[in-house]
């Protein structure tokens, strides 16, 4: 394949084709039935977020996490909600703002500031918060930290297990200089017992060793291996339990003792926590969990199956909703349902689950699936209100108009880094709602206003950090 | 200091000492109107951290996970004689921590005076409804604001309650599939240089229904947090599951608005790191098993990106000792072309060797790797245990249990399992005393009309 350079694929302004309006969104609906939805639109719409106020902007966030995503997937689900999140990184910046698909820095992002170049991955996780540089490894950088400690509520690390504590900087230490502060260290498998953290341990360690990239998959039968996620779904899903503990110890701190604690939150754990019943299943009778590739153990018909031009989820595990799919293939195919209704081992919920009658459910739904595209099963399985939908990419994403309509792809004007397509927070709210502000800084862009703010250093203060590599 | 980091993190993380700790949310409750994963683990989470949780079912028959389990063999039974003999499948599992339950038919008037009642006292409601059903019955947040306005009410589910996609039915792996996390996971096609091949995949667990209850929690979380210090008033929360898978993709959206490139599967490599992939091993771990899994050849992680790290590894793999020069410095490295030939250097390297022979090597040499492991060898793990990440634990209703743990630790307030789940309508009379102020007659009535 020849290789495609950046500038080769003209780039259509974002969206390509427009955002419907609330007047063809409920279009021929009645008036009773539009009230709900028009009500809830008024409510919530991403649109009116700058007019109201934020849950969190009253607490203090130093995000000192490097290298990986947890920690800052973490500090993000504070920054959406409103608090000050510093990000507190080594000279130079994070190592993370360095990545870039294969390498490539054309598709870096930056700044119309510095001209620094940063890659995509930071700038998404970069949203709404302040960069400064500190050298942790210098004893005068670690004072500054203690100074930003004092009148912080919340630090977040995953340096080696122990670093900061020999550094002292770590929470024994400083819950004495702020005993009101949530300290919480992020990892993939902990920073004490047996299998404790190695320094920079990243993301498929913790994929590896909780089940999940076992369980993962087609079966082997079918050309699949144990199958890791596209993304760093530990430090995903670890980072957002982290943010549960911190809020968590939050709310206890102001409602009850005045005190902050230890946060301890990693992304095996996070991912064995919400694995399913693969715990439940193995202390009954010592199961292993088999890949089922897009299939899935307990429910029939719930899957991703192959079609015309991609794949196509369909869900339906009831009755219900399984006599209304097989009347959907009916109506083209009569042979195909009849073959499935038909079958006396098909006839119960619960007998439609072991591998042969999966098998044979699939093998059946594909033959019709064969002459559809994506999009027609999906308008033909929809009109029996079947859950349904193909299987996209990131155009498709970009593109999708309930996203466009309720802004779950958003478009940012940036001050530094101009217009940036992006994810915005995933929840919305009626009275102070999550928002995403700016996405993106460049290495320590924050640190005149912070340390003139927080310390009040003087510019030749600053001057003379810099040229000692303390900030 | 006299004790060592690793002894004070095993003394204030104790886990024997979980329950000496208090709770965050003592004294609160949280209706679960929920059912399959999304909006009940959501409220799990908050029963994890104390807050009295009543997962509200129709009676009888209770939540369609119940009824869900894989393969349909694994049941759990009740020990006891008096409860119905019915086993609940494992679908159920890991959701429902905890709970209480209480049986409530709220198409009936009666129904929706009991929810009424629940909701005048409750500081959290969580739904997973299709949007406007609960409305629609009287009992939605319109109404339930009205009775008590300081309840944070959080509405979870597919494609959230406005806009063209509203009426949309969504389970999680359309969330998945919708979002965008199947594009980017699993081998890719053809034509991309990676020398497997292979389909979008799904994650091989209900993640945008869990993952997704975890972020309705913080959310719930932050405006419980802003509700008792800041603004004295409670909040509609809204979360959509197809808008949260979206939210994983990183670099993806940026990248595609940008230069309108639209980003593939890279396998079990990482786009973005190099050595950070997972190498076939070529024997199996556990020749002589009787489970075909077994039998498998193994599978492990190599991660040695920085320059050192990787100049470490060409020395440990002596197939890797010709490319060592050629591949010095990360950018040279990660190009697609150089990713196959390291990566397969080092599967020929592994052909004769186990899971657990690579492991040791790369211990040996002080380079992170880890195995991948199956659930079982996950729970051979003393780590796990000493951590209550995974627990036997003792059930009141179905004895021993083995069950997932916690992923946060907190020093001072630990969340904490007291249970997996009980039947239905286990604790009607529990519930029905304590917050709706109904008596013994009121409670048989209720039973004889099939409202509970």
């Amino acid at each position: 394949m020849a290789e495609i350079k950046s500038g080769d694929i003209p780039v259509l302004p974002w969206p390509a084709v427009p955002t419907p309006t609330p007047d063809e969104v409920y279009k021929g609906l009645s008036e009773a039935a539009q009230e709900y939805p028009r009500w809830l639109e008024t409510q919530v719409h991403w649109r009116d977020v700058g007019k109201k106020p934020e849950k969190l902007n009253r607490l203090r966030v130093l995000d000192c996490s490097i290298r990986m995503n947890i920690g800052h997937w973490a500090s993000s689900c504070f920054s959406e909600h409103g608090a000050e999140v510093i990000m507190v990184e080594p000279p130079g910046g994070d190592p993370t703002r360095k990545l870039t698909p294969f390498g490539r820095q054309e598709y870096m992002f930056k700044d119309s500031e510095t001209g620094e170049a940063v890659g995509g991955k930071f700038l998404h996780e970069c949203r709404n918060k302040l960069s400064i540089t500190m050298n942790l490894e210098s004893a005068e950088g670690r004072e500054l930290l203690k100074k930003l400690v004092v009148d912080a509520d919340i630090l977040i690390e995953n340096y080696p297990p122990g670093q900061f504590d020999a550094w002292g900087i770590g929470y024994r230490q400083l819950s004495e200089i702020n005993p009101r502060l949530v300290y919480c260290w992020v990892g993939q498998r902990g920073q004490w017992g047996p299998l404790k953290d190695r320094p920079w341990m990243y993301d498929p360690v913790g994929q590896n060793s909780c089940g999940f990239t076992h369980g993962t998959g087609a079966p082997a039968a079918f050309g699949g291996r144990p199958t890791r996620s596209g993304f760093w779904v530990c430090d995903h899903v670890g980072g957002t339990t982290a943010a549960m503990g911190i809020m968590a110890a939050l709310n206890y701190r102001d409602r009850v003792s005045g005190r902050g604690q230890f946060v301890e939150s990693t992304g095996a754990a996070a991912i064995m926590r919400i694995i399913d019943y693969n715990w439940g299943w193995q202390g009954m009778d010592g199961s292993i969990r088999p890949r089922f590739g897009n299939w899935d153990l307990a429910i029939n018909i719930y899957a991703v199956n192959p079609c015309k031009d991609g794949q196509i989820m369909v869900g339906g595990g009831h009755d219900r909703l399984w006599f209304r799919i097989w009347k959907t293939v009916g109506k083209d195919r009569p042979e195909l349902e009849q073959h499935i209704v038909e079958d006396p081992q098909l006839k119960v919920v619960v007998d439609r689950l072991p591998y042969y009658a999966q098998v044979e459910t699939y093998t059946t739904f594909a033959d019709w699936f064969k002459d559809n595209t994506r999009l027609e099963a999906e308008t033909k399985l929809q009109a029996e209100e079947v859950a349904s939908g193909g299987v996209t990419f990131a155009d498709e994403v970009a593109e999708f108009p309930h996203f466009k309509y309720r802004g779950h792809v958003l478009e940012i004007n940036d001050v530094l880094y101009g217009k940036v397509l992006h994810a915005p927070a995933p929840q919305t709210a009626q009275k102070a709602p999550p928002r995403i502000k700016w996405l993106g800084r460049p290495t320590g862009y924050d640190n005149e206003e912070v340390y003139r703010r927080i310390f009040g250093f003087k510019k030749d203060e600053l001057d003379s950090l810099k040229k000692k590599g303390v900030i | 200091m006299a004790k060592s980091f690793e002894e004070y993190c095993r003394e204030v993380f104790d886990v024997k000492k979980i329950f000496d700790k208090p709770e965050v949310f003592k004294g609160y409750s949280c209706i679960s109107a929920t059912q399959y994963i999304l909006g009940p683990s959501c409220a799990n989470y908050f029963a994890e951290l104390g807050m009295e949780t009543i997962k509200v079912e129709l009676p009888r028959r209770g939540e369609p996970m119940r009824h869900t389990t894989p393969y349909n063999e694994p049941f759990l039974y009740p020990l006891s004689k008096q409860m119905p003999d019915k086993g609940t499948g494992l679908g159920f599992f890991g959701a429902n921590h905890n709970e209480y339950f209480l049986a409530v038919d709220f198409h009936k008037p009666e129904g929706v005076e009991i929810m009424h009642r629940l909701q005048a006292k409750a500081d959290v409601q969580a739904e997973n409804y299709r949007p406007g059903t609960f409305d629609r019955w009287g009992i939605g947040y319109r109404q339930a604001a009205k009775i008590n306005p300081r309840m944070v009410y959080i509405w979870m589910g597919g494609f959230g309650g406005w806009g063209p996609g509203r009426v949309r039915a969504s389970y999680d792996i359309l969330g998945q599939a919708q979002g965008g996390t199947f594009s980017v996971t699993g081998f890719p096609g053809p034509g991309h240089g990676h020398p497997a091949l292979g389909l979008p995949s799904k994650h091989t667990i209900w993640l945008a229904d869990y993952w997704g209850g975890m972020m309705g929690c913080f959310a719930g979380l932050a405006a419980l947090w802003w509700r008792d210090n800041v603004s004295g008033t409670g909040e509609f929360i809204e979360y959509s599951q197809v808008h949260g898978a979206t939210r994983h993709l990183e670099s993806t959206l940026p990248i595609y608005g940008r230069h309108g490139v639209v980003r593939q599967r890279w396998g079990n490599w990482d786009s973005e790191m190099c050595v950070h992939g997972i190498v076939q091993c070529g024997k199996p771990s556990y020749p002589n098993s009787k489970i075909m899994l077994e039998l498998e050849p193994g599978q492990i992680l190599i991660s040695a990106s920085d320059d050192d790290q990787f100049a470490k590894l060409c020395q440990t793999v002596p197939n890797l000792k010709a490319l060592a020069q050629k591949y010095a410095k990360h950018q040279a490295r990660i190009q697609p072309a150089a990713q196959t030939e390291i990566y397969t250097a080092m599967e020929e390297w592994a052909k004769d060797k186990t899971k657990e022979e690579v492991w040791q090597i790369m211990e040996k040499a002080d380079i992170n790797s880890q195995p991948v492991w199956s659930n079982k060898e996950c729970s051979q793990q003393e780590h796990f245990q000493l951590r209550d990440e995974l627990h036997w634990l003792d059930d009141p209703y179905f004895g021993d249990v083995l069950s997932q743990g916690l992923p946060f630790h907190l020093s001072e307030t630990p969340a904490r399992h007291r249970w997996v789940f009980k039947p239905v309508g286990a604790d009607n009379e529990y519930i029905l005393q304590k917050y709706c102020g109904y008596g013994l007659d009121q409670i048989r009535e209720l039973e004889k009309n099939d409202v509970i």
